[in-house]
């Protein structure tokens, strides 16, 4: 079963196209990579994904359903880390999982969220108050409090120290045992290879190619995944 | 119903730690008072003022703090509307000024010995619309400037003028005639004599017309003028 299918997404603002004739499918309980270079169109997926933007052509289905028109619907199932976001500066942190698990139907228990995510010890404590990486923690911890069934992770772990990237990696991996859908945008190709089934390589408003790791280290006869982005970015020049 | 509820607490939970707000909604009020010398006729105006330090001086560079800093954004991918945020920060303004109100008139009339309302029933009805107006107000600014610091500037900017020139901070028998007049076009002006006839048991529902007549036109406005990022 798929869940998400994206077919020739088309997104422009003004002269820009953002968005050029994207497809891709993300089977159920797949964690599923998307990399390219700033602007190649990473975010403006994402953002047709979760229903917060409107494609200008192409269709979306995410767990079956049109996002553009259902959003709120699909929202009940499906995680979102946006890139940037964040929380009012005073909020605290056990509220802040609290308020979030209200607005979901099916929520998890949020103080388990909480002691999962390694946030017991600041629950207390002010978002404004938090460091870059326990903001993301929680960002990431508030993406998961409704139980969802897909997940989307802009950005992962932007801002996290290393020790604190590899625990966000074991708790992706929970995730993919439970049988979580996830996508994961992210810079780093170290987190990409430890993490995805697949992975879509955007450049340019396109994707380039679509793959496992070692499909796309063999088709550019590269050593890396890092390398095989470089040689199919790069020829896409 | 449970977000909403949750939503609301979150805000008036947010607004009590925001000192300022306490500052100006409660301290403030109070000191008025006592420098008046515990004058009644000062009261009515003052709970139209809380009210709008609360609906204009506060609310439009918080909500455009929230587009700014993308909580509106994160909130939009929940199963809730950003609407209800909106609902919500109305409802937690509303009870943020009634509660700095009512704690205002229970002083005047328990240590100044200032005459109880004539009227209660319209006195609440009257800060219930004129609280709701500014905030309609203090979201049409926050539809209209977009950065934080600039609806916190603006907001401020018609404030002030406004609670002095509508009779609210100062008696409009003591402005002069062509500030009086200014006055005449405030929004606020009507809200203050909706609150100082309740109190004094004279309500018409004229006054009261107007400012929900000025509600509608403003939630239209900002309604439409409003982005969400």
């Amino acid at each position: 079963m798929e869940a998400i299918e994206v077919t020739d997404l088309r997104k422009a603002y003004g002269d820009t196209r953002a968005v050029d004739g994207v497809t891709f499918t993300v089977r159920a309980g797949e964690t599923f990579g998307i990399v390219g270079h700033n602007g190649a169109g990473k975010t403006t997926t994402v953002e047709c994904l979760i229903g917060l933007r409107r494609a200008d052509a192409g269709t979306v289905r995410v767990l079956g359903e049109d996002p553009a028109r259902r959003r709120r619907a699909l929202a009940h199932r499906l995680g979102v880390q946006l890139q940037d976001s964040s929380l009012p500066e005073r909020i605290k942190v056990g509220e802040a999982l609290r308020m979030f698990g209200s607005f979901y139907r099916n929520a998890a228990d949020w103080r388990r969220v909480m002691e999962r995510w390694g946030l017991r010890p600041l629950a207390r404590k002010a978002f404004g108050d938090l460091s870059g990486g326990q903001k993301q923690r929680l960002m990431l911890a508030l993406a998961l409090v409704g139980d969802p069934e897909v997940v989307v992770l802009d950005e992962l772990t932007t801002g996290l120290d290393p020790i604190a990237r590899r625990e966000t990696w074991r708790l992706i991996g929970d995730l993919k045992t439970a049988g979580t859908t996830v996508v994961l945008v992210s810079h780093y190709f170290d987190e990409i290879e430890a993490l995805c089934d697949r992975v879509a390589v955007f450049a340019h408003g396109r994707v380039e190619a679509t793959g496992t790791t070692g499909e796309l280290i063999a088709r550019t006869g590269t050593a890396s995944l890092e390398e095989a982005y470089l040689a199919l970015e790069g020829a896409d020049r | 119903m449970k977000a909403f509820t949750a939503l609301t607490a979150a805000e008036l939970r947010l607004l009590s730690r925001d000192p300022a707000s306490l500052f100006f909604m409660v301290a403030f009020p109070l000191m008025l008072l006592v420098l008046k010398r515990g004058d009644g006729g000062a009261v009515p105006g003052y709970l139209a003022m809380i009210a709008t330090i609360g609906g204009m001086g506060a609310l439009p560079g918080l909500l455009a703090s929230y587009r700014e800093r993308k909580v509106l954004k994160r909130l939009a991918t929940t199963p809730i509307s950003p609407v209800l945020l909106l609902g919500a920060q109305l409802v937690a303004q509303v009870a943020a000024g009634l509660a700095g109100s009512v704690l205002l008139v229970v002083v005047a009339i328990a240590v100044f010995g200032v005459r109880a309302p004539g009227d209660v029933l319209m006195l609440a009805a009257a800060f219930l619309l004129c609280s709701v107006m500014v905030c309609a107000l203090g979201f049409m600014i926050a539809a209209v400037v977009r950065n934080t610091r600039g609806a916190s500037l603006i907001g401020m900017l018609v404030m002030f003028p406004m609670i002095f020139l509508s009779g609210a901070a100062v008696p409009r028998k003591a402005l002069p005639g062509s500030l009086r007049q200014i006055g005449d076009f405030l929004p606020l002006t009507p809200a203050v004599k909706a609150l100082g006839d309740a109190w004094s048991g004279t309500a018409a529902s004229f006054p009261l017309l107007i400012l929900a007549g000025i509600i509608v036109v403003a939630t239209a406005a900002g309604a439409a003028l409003f982005r969400w990022e």
